[in-house]
This record gives structure tokens, sequence and C-alpha cells, in this order.
């Protein structure tokens, strides 16, 4: 295997014996954007802040070109841009200052990107860290991650809080660094239509593990769900054993049943096993993909 | 180019823009030999990622509506494949049922729809041959 971004079998807990992440594995080739999704609390940016060596799993090895962040960050640091979900910048600093900071780090930098980022932000160099609006300093922090050229780019939660117009600003720099120098990009985000746009796999985790790793097309065709009425199928397991369920999640009176699989194909399997004909199965959004694979149950109303 | 597109829409996105292209197409908005724009440069335009515009481009071409000319960049095939009545052929049928329904729920009786079609059908030509046709080169 030669990922740019390789986790094998990560456990992390902050609490004994409750594992934030218990058993992660996956890797990242070079070239991919990966979206890492997840609900509140499930170690999005635990396991992005292992990859960066700001914390280490308690089991499990993480690789990022073949190295170790635990033994080698300088040489890992070098090749990756990082924001991070609540990255402090130096408020009594001008951008400039910032900025010539990052050049002297970094001496790959591309002044045409940093133009052309302040350009699209209207900053001016001269502007301090502490006058700039929430989304303005997070446009300075991407620049400061992607103008020295990195390799793979890690994105914690990188448009939380911005407005719709600052978060596609910031989708568009993101793919104006791609197409200049096609990086590998790892973000995570509550934003399913932003990650759509830019991502082409989705890993979704759940309960310390993976539960999902897909192409994103493939999430929008390839999946359904079917609403079974509840009498029809009184013990769930009549409808998780039938090929392709990832899960029945009881709404109200139905039964929303997660399906791999084509919407045909799965009403012909659920005609089979629960002798209901022409049950409805629909694809779905990555945001409902995303609501029916980790939402809880809705129980139902008493009548 | 003229496109628009709703990550949260039915399609995944790469066809959302196979979609709109070979609707262009069909309407004439696009024209055989006409050069597309570079897949990063539309995908900046789109604010999508690069390759899922390179993926869209690909099924065109595989499906021979466009075509990649090494060095010169991907134009729109002189010779446009026949799609196959049979697949579109439901799809017109359902449109006109919506359609229907739509009208008589409003109080429109079928000559109504008939106007209506025609003067549809007038505005897409006009697009055409108007101001379509002067701004190209």
């Amino acid at each position: 295997m030669s990922g740019i971004l390789e986790f094998d079998n990560i456990v992390r807990a902050y609490v004994k014996a409750k594992p934030v992440l218990n058993g992660v594995s996956f890797s990242v080739a070079e070239g991919e954007v990966v979206g890492l999704l997840g609900r509140n609390g499930t170690g999005k940016t635990t396991l992005i802040q292992i990859t960066m060596g700001l914390l280490f799993p308690q089991s499990g090895t993480v690789r990022v070109f073949g190295l170790s962040p635990a033994t080698d960050p300088v040489a890992i640091k070098k090749r990756i841009g990082y924001v991070a979900e609540d990255q402090v910048l130096p408020g009594a600093s001008s951008i400039a200052e910032l900025v010539s900071f990052h050049k002297y780090l970094f001496p790959r930098w591309d002044d045409e990107l940093e133009r052309r980022i302040l350009d699209r932000f209207r900053l001016s160099p001269k502007d301090k860290i502490m006058r700039l609006s929430k989304g303005q300093a997070r446009a300075i922090a991407l620049l400061c991650a992607v103008c020295h050229r990195p390799e793979l780019l890690i994105l914690d939660e990188p448009a939380a809080g911005l407005d719709p117009a600052a978060r596609r600003e910031f989708l568009e720099v993101a793919i104006q660094f791609l197409n200049r120098e096609g990086a590998t990009i790892l973000f995570s985000s509550h934003y399913m239509n932003d990650v759509e746009r830019i991502g082409g796999r989705a890993v979704i985790l759940d309960e310390g593990k993976v539960r999902l790793d897909s192409s994103l097309d493939s999430l929008r065709e390839d999946y359904c769900v079917a609403l079974v009425p509840i009498e029809a199928a009184p013990n769930p397991e009549t409808l998780t054993h039938i090929t392709g369920c990832l899960r029945a999640r009881s709404v109200s009176r139905d039964w929303h049943v997660l399906f791999h699989g084509n919407p045909d194909d799965v009403q012909k399997l659920l005609a089979q096993s629960v002798g209901i004909n022409g049950i409805r199965c629909d694809r779905m959004t990555l945001e409902e993909l995303f609501v029916e694979l980790t939402g809880n149950e809705q129980a139902q109303v008493l009548s | 180019m003229n496109l628009l597109i709703h990550p949260g829409d039915e399609l995944p996105i790469y066809r959302q823009i196979m979609r709109q292209i070979t609707e262009a197409l069909a309407v004439g908005r696009l024209r055989p030999g006409e050069k597309l724009p570079s897949h990063r440069d539309l995908a900046e335009e789109l604010v999508i990622a690069p390759l899922t515009v390179k993926k869209a481009y690909d099924e065109l071409e595989l499906l021979r509506f466009i075509e990649t000319q090494r060095g010169r960049g991907t134009f729109v095939c002189l010779k446009q494949p026949k799609i196959k009545m049979s697949a579109q052929r439901e799809q017109i049928d359902a449109a006109a049922r919506n359609l229907l329904s739509l009208a008589y729920l409003v109080g429109l009786d079928l000559d109504d729809v008939v106007a209506t079609l025609k003067k549809a059908e007038s505005e897409l030509t006009h697009d055409v041959r108007g101001p379509v046709r002067k701004t190209s080169v």
C-alpha cells in the first residue's frame, strides 16, 4: 500500500473504556479529496489531530507519506497544509507580517495564489488580523495552509460558522489550489452540499468506527432507502438480514431501511422477504443518507 | 458555459453536467465543432471538484458527444450520436402527463397547453437564432 495517508486500527479514548476512535482504518491515495463525516463527538477532530502529531493513538498506527507523525514530525509538516477547527491567528500582526513569517518557514511559496486569495476576499496585506471578519480570518488561515504548495491539505471544519457566500468563496480557493497543485485533501465538514461539491469520496465515522467509505457518485447512485410499515416486519432482523441492508431505523410507524443496492433490486428483495409488492425505494442525497445512517430512532407517537 | 449545479439535486453532480451539456446540444445552445472550456476552468466556474468535471467529460466522450484533441482542447463532435429513443420516450411521456395534470389543476384545457408548448418552442428557437449566434465566434 502506498497511500499518502494511512490509518490502521486507530484507538483513542479520552475517558477509560469509552474510546472515541475504536479501530479506525482507511487510507487516502494521492490526488483524492476525502470528506471526513460524522456526528458531533465521533472523533473527526481527534483523528485529524492524530494525523498532525498533536495527539497520539493508544493503539494502531498512522502513516503520513509513509512516515510516523511521532518520530518524523518536521519532515511531515513541511509537506502538509493544515487549518484547525479553531485556528488562532496572531491578532496584533498585519496580514503581511503573518505571510512573511510563513514564507520564511516555507521557501516554496506561491506568490500568485497568495495575491489571488487576497483579491478574492478583498483583503490588503496591511490589514490587521484582529480587524478581520470571521470569514476573512478563515481565508487567511487557508492562505497560510495552501500557499506553501503542500502535497496534503488537512482542513478541520474549515467553513464552520461562515455565511453561505463566504463558504462558497472558501471552496473556490480550495478548487483553485487543487487545479494548480493536484494535491490530496482530507477535510471534515457538516455541510453536505460542500462535501458533494469538492469531495470525491466520503468516510463516515460512527460509534468509533468507519461506518461507510465510498465514492460520492456511488453513494448517490448505489444506495437507497425503503419505507416499510412496522406491522409488515415486527422484528427488524427480517430486514437487516436482507442482502445489502445497512440499517433499519424506526421512524414513527415505518422502518427506514438503508440498502446498498439499486431501488429496483431492493424492491424485489423486499417483496420476497416481507411479502409486500411495490415498497417505496428512493435514492438519497448525501445529507439524507447521513441522517439514515447515523440518526437516532424516532419513537412511535402513541395515538 | 451556462450550467447550473445543485449538489442537493436528485442526480450526482457529474450526471447534472452531462445532462445539461446534452440539453444544450439538443436546443442548439452548443453547436457541433464548438470548443468547451477545459475541465479545470469549468471546475473553477462551477466551484466543484475538477475530477467531477473530468468524469462528466470522459463519459460524454465515451458516448461520442464530445472529443478531446490532444493539445487543443475539448470540442463538440461534428457528427452527433442519436440518443436512443426508447429511453427518452418514457421520460417525454411522463413529462407530458405531468404537464397536463398541472394544467388541468389550474383549469387550463388541452388547447391552452398546446398554445403554451408553441410559445415555448418559439422562445427556444429565438434563443438559438438570436443573441446566442451573435456572441458566438
